[in-house]
C-alpha cells in the first residue's frame, strides 16, 4: 500500500467517500439490530465514525454532549458544527447546528431535526445527570437507551479502506520512531524525546499523538515499572529506553513500540530480557486468531512463564484505541473477530538490567494475525 | 504593568499573588473548596471521570491523549465529603503528586466496559453508604446499569462553583503555562515564511513547549488563514466568521493573515495564546492592518479600564462594543470574553447566547481569570485578533498574558 497523508490524484490511497457510505451503512444496521430510530453521540470516535467530520482535536475527554445525531428514518446525519469546513458533502448545511453556550438554544436546535422528535428509541453512547434530565424534552415520547455498544459492535471490524487508513497511520508512527532512535542518545532527557517525536509527526502532516507517552528510559537498580510521563533528567549511557510512538490518520490510530539501549553497551541481562519480551510477544500474535477469545491471550501470556502482566495485553484499534481491552483481568470473553485490529503489546522487566516493551498492530485475518506495523526488533 | 512583574503587589482576598505557584498549597486549597462546596449542596461526594475535573480534583498528572484512548484509559477521581484527601484510580500511577496518601492511590478503573463496571461498583460501596447523594460529571451505560444504589445528580453544581474563582497559586500556575507557551511561540514565529505548513508550525511548537516544561499539549494548533471576505471564508451557518478551524497541511502563501489560537496544560492548567501573524519573510503590517490592530487595542483597553471587582459581565460587554462603535467586536458563536482554569474556556463567560440578563448577574470578583479575545472584522482587509489575559484582584487586574504583540507593536 502506498503509504502518505497527502491526496493522490488518482484516489489510489484511500477512497473515502466509500470509507463513510460503509460505515455509514454499519452504523444503521447496528441501530437496526439495537432497535435505535435514533442516536445521540458524543464521544468523538463515534461522533468521526458516524459523520467523517474533521473537527477540531483537543487532548482527553470531555463530558457528554450532544455532537451528532443520526436519525434512522431519514438517514441523515446531523452535525454540531457553525461551519462546513471539514465537513463530508452527504452532510448538507442544513443538517449543521450550531454551537451554543445557552443549553436552552442546543435543545432548540436538536428540536427541529427532522424525524427525531418522533423517535421512540434513542441511543446515546453516554450521558450525563443534566442531559438525562433535558434530552427528553427534544424527544418526549422517547425510551433513552444505550447506544454504545450499538457503536462499539459496528466500529469493531474494519474495512479495507480502514485498515488503509491504519497502515498510514503505522507508517507515521514508523517515522516517528526513526526519530527517537536517531535522537536517542547519552544525556539527551525524555521530553526531549517527546519534543523530537511530536515535531516528526507534525511535520509529516499528523501533528495530534495517540498519546504523548512515547519515551522512558527504565531503571538499572530496584524494582522497574512502566512509566508515562516524561522526565528531565538525561538519560545515562547504559539504560534500556522504551519507545513507543503512535499517529493519527483521518481520525485512525496506529503506533508501535521497541526497546532501545541508549549507549553502546547494553545493560547487562539486556539479551535475556529481549528474548523473554519477544517470547511474550510471539505467543500473543500467534493467539490473535478469529474466534478466539481474550482468555486466549492471558493463556498464551501465561504460557510463556511470566508474571501477570501489569499493563494491558492488547486493545482494540481503529477511531483511536477501542474495546475490546485484554488486560487487568477484563476482556476474558472478548471475542477476537476477523476483520478486527488489535494493538498488541509484551512487557517484561528484571531488576538490574531495566525494563523491555515490543508493541505491534495485528489485524485478525481468516488465516491467522497480520502484522501492520514494521520495525527493526533487535536492540541496534 | 509589563507582565515581567506581573505579581508584584497583587492580592486575592489579601492573600498575595505569587510568582511561581506553591502546588502542594494550591492542591490543598482546591480540596478545601471542593469540601465546602458539597457541603453547601448537601452531597456525600463525587465521582469525576473527565480530565479537567479529575485534574483539579486531584492535581493529578496525566499523558495528552487522544479522546478514544483516554476514555478507555482514563483516571478516575472520588471526592468523599469530610475526606482529608481524594481517592485516585489511574493507570498513570507516576502522575500522581507526592502528598496523595498511598491507601488513596489506587489501580485503574474501566466506567466504559461492562465487564470493567463491578469493580467500580465495589470502589465506591467502600466509601459510600447505600443511597448516598453523590455529584458525577459523567454516567456511561455500565454505570447507568450498575450504580443505581446511589442518588446521582451532575457535579456541575459543585465544580461550578468551585472553579469559578482561582487562588493565588492557580492563578500563578496559569501565567507558568501562558510564559511556557508563549516562549514556544517566539521560536515558531520567525518560521512562518511562505511555503511552511500549518503542520510544520505546529511541529515547532510542540517540540519547543516540550523543552520548556508543559505537562501536555491541549489543542492541534490553530493557524488559520483567514481571507480577506467573510464570503472568502467557509459557509457558516449564523454569516459570521468560521474560527477556528482545524490544521491541515495547507501551504501558507504571500500575505496570509493567520490568525493563531493554541493551549497547552501545564499541572491541569490551560494556556490560551492568540495573536494575528502576517506570512512573509519580512513581515510589515499595512496601514490597514495597524488601524485593525489599534482598534482591537482600544477595545481590550476599554474592558480593562473599568475592569475591576464589581464590574458586571454586561458592563464589560457594553464597554467594549461603545469602543468599536457600537458594533460587537465577537465571533457570533463565541464572547468577549471567557474564563481559563483546568477547561480552556470556563467561566465566566462574557458575551454569550445565555444573554445580557446573565450577563447582568455575572458579576466580576478577585481571582476570576479573563481572556478577552475581541474580533476586529474589517471586511474586505481581513482583522486583527488577539487574546489578552488578566486575572481580577482586590483592587484590579493584573496580566497573565505577554505585551507583545509581534509583528504589531503596541503604540505604533
Amino acid at each position: 500500500m502506498n503509504a502518505g497523508v497527502m491526496a493522490l490524484e488518482d484516489t489510489a490511497r484511500v477512497d473515502f467517500t466509500r470509507l463513510r457510505q460503509e460505515r455509514r451503512r454499519r452504523l444503521f444496521d447496528a441501530m437496526d439490530a439495537a432497535r435505535l430510530d435514533a442516536v445521540v453521540l458524543g464521544r468523538s470516535g463515534n461522533v468521526r465514525y458516524a459523520s467523517g467530520a474533521r473537527q477540531l482535536w483537543r487532548a482527553g475527554t470531555f463530558p457528554f454532549a450532544p455532537v451528532c445525531v443520526v436519525v434512522r428514518s431519514t438517514e441523515r446525519v446531523h452535525l454540531l458544527s457553525v461551519w462546513d469546513e471539514g465537513i463530508p458533502p452527504e452532510i448538507g448545511h442544513e443538517d449543521l447546528y450550531g454551537m451554543f453556550w445557552n443549553p436552552a438554544h442546543l435543545l432548540a436546535a436538536l428540536g427541529t431535526i427532522p424525524g427525531l422528535a418522533a423517535s421512540r428509541r434513542v441511543g446515546t453512547d453516554s450521558l450525563s445527570p443534566f442531559f438525562a434530565q433535558v434530552l427528553p424534552t427534544v424527544v418526549p415520547t422517547a425510551e433513552l437507551a444505550d447506544a454504545s455498544k450499538a457503536l462499539a459492535g459496528a466500529r469493531a471490524t474494519k474495512t479495507p479502506d480502514e485498515i488503509a487508513c491504519i497502515t498510514v497511520a503505522a507508517a507515521l508512527a514508523e517515522a516517528g520512531l526513526s526519530a527517537l532512535e536517531a535522537a536517542l542518545a547519552p544525556g539527551v532527557t525524555e521530553r526531549e524525546l517527546l519534543g523530537v517525536y511530536d515535531e516528526c509527526v507534525a511535520r509529516l502532516g499528523a501533528p495530534t499523538p495517540p498519546s504523548e507517552s512515547v519515551a522512558f528510559a527504565t531503571p538499572r537498580r530496584g524494582p522497574v515499572r512502566f512509566r508515562n510521563l516524561v522526565s528531565g533528567r538525561p538519560i545515562g549511557d547504559d539504560e534500556l529506553v522504551v519507545l513507543s510512538p503512535g499517529a493519527l490518520y483521518a481520525g485512525y490510530e496506529g503506533g508501535l513500540a521497541r526497546t532501545r539501549a541508549s549507549g553502546a553497551t547494553p545493560p547487562p541481562g539486556t539479551a535475556a530480557l529481549a528474548d523473554r519480551c519477544f517470547r511474550g510477544l510471539d505467543a500473543l500474535l500467534a493467539a490473535c486468531q478469529p474466534g478466539n477469545t481474550g482468555s486466549d491471550l492471558y493463556k498464551a501470556w501465561e504460557s510463556t512463564g511470566e508474571p501477570e502482566a501489569s499493563v494491558a495485553l492488547a486493545h482494540g484499534i481503529g477511531l483511536g484505541a477501542e474495546a475490546p481491552l485484554i488486560g487487568f483481568g477484563r476482556g476474558v470473553a472478548a471475542s477476537l473477530d476477523e476483520g478486527s485490529v488489535l494493538s498488541v503489546q509484551s512487557w517484561v522487566t528484571a531488576e538490574g538490567t531495566g525494563g523491555f516493551l515490543q508493541r505491534e498492530l495485528v489485524r485478525v485475518g481468516a488465516d491467522g494475525p497480520e502484522v501492520l506495523t514494521r520495525g527493526e526488533r533487535s536492540l541496534s | 504593568m509589563t507582565v515581567e512583574d506581573w505579581a508584584t503587589g497583587a492580592a486575592i482576598a489579601g492573600l498575595p499573588v505569587p510568582s511561581e505557584p506553591d502546588l502542594a498549597r494550591m492542591r490543598a486549597d482546591r480540596h478545601r473548596r471542593l469540601q465546602q462546596h458539597l457541603e453547601i449542596q448537601g452531597l456525600d461526594g463525587l465521582v469525576l471521570l473527565g480530565c479537567s475535573s479529575v485534574a483539579y480534583a486531584t492535581g493529578a498528572d496525566a499523558p495528552g491523549e487522544d479522546s478514544g484512548r483516554a476514555g478507555l484509559f482514563r483516571s478516575v477521581a472520588v471526592v468523599v465529603t469530610g475526606a482529608a484527601a481524594p481517592h485516585l484510580f489511574t493507570p498513570y500511577w507516576d502522575g500522581a503528586t507526592p502528598e496523595l496518601p498511598a491507601d488513596h492511590l489506587h489501580g485503574p478503573l474501566f466506567p466504559d466496559l461492562e465487564d470493567g463496571i463491578g469493580e467500580l461498583a465495589e470502589a465506591l460501596g467502600q466509601l459510600f453508604a447505600p443511597g448516598a447523594r453523590l455529584g458525577v460529571d459523567e454516567q456511561t451505560h455500565p454505570m447507568l446499569g450498575a450504580l443505581g444504589r446511589f442518588q446521582w445528580t451532575d457535579a456541575r453544581d459543585v465544580m461550578g462553583p468551585a472553579k469559578l474563582t482561582k487562588t493565588p497559586d492557580e492563578v500563578s500556575c496559569i501565567r507558568a503555562a501562558q510564559r511556557i507557551t508563549e516562549l514556544a511561540m517566539d521560536a515558531t514565529r520567525p518560521t512562518l515564511r511562505p511555503g511552511v505548513r500549518q503542520t510544520e508550525l505546529s511541529g515547532t511548537f510542540l517540540r519547543r513547549v516540550f523543552e520548556l516544561g508543559a505537562t501536555a499539549n491541549a489543542i492541534d494548533p490553530i493557524w488559520q488563514v483567514m481571507e480577506p471576505t467573510r464570503a472568502a471564508g467557509p459557509w457558516t451557518s449564523h454569516g459570521d466568521l468560521a474560527y477556528p478551524t482545524s490544521s491541515t497541511d495547507r501551504i501558507l502563501r504571500a500575505g496570509d493573515v493567520i490568525w493563531v489560537d493554541a493551549g497547552i496544560s501545564h499541572h491541569g492548567y490551560a494556556s490560551d495564546y492568540g495573536r494575528t501573524w502576517l506570512t512573509s519573510s519580512g513581515p510589515h503590517p499595512s496601514d490597514r492592518q495597524v488601524s485593525q490592530f489599534r482598534r482591537w487595542r482600544s477595545v481590550v483597553d476599554a474592558a480593562l479600564d473599568i475592569c475591576k471587582p464589581g464590574v458586571t459581565a454586561l458592563e464589560l460587554g457594553r464597554a467594549a462594543i461603545a469602543a468599536n462603535d457600537g458594533v460587537k467586536p465577537w465571533i457570533e458563536h463565541f464572547y468577549l470574553a471567557h474564563g481559563v482554569g483546568t477547561d480552556s474556556a470556563e467561566m465566566p463567560l462574557i458575551g454569550t447566547d445565555l444573554g445580557e440578563a446573565f450577563d447582568e448577574t455575572l458579576v466580576m470578583v478577585p481571582g476570576m481569570v479573563v481572556v478577552f479575545e475581541p474580533v476586529i472584522w474589517d471586511e474586505g482587509a481581513a482583522g486583527y485578533r488577539s487574546e489578552d489575559i488578566v486575572a481580577i484582584t482586590d483592587d484590579g487586574w493584573i496580566p497573565l498574558s505577554g505585551t507583545r504583540y509581534d509583528p504589531f507593536e503596541v503604540g505604533q
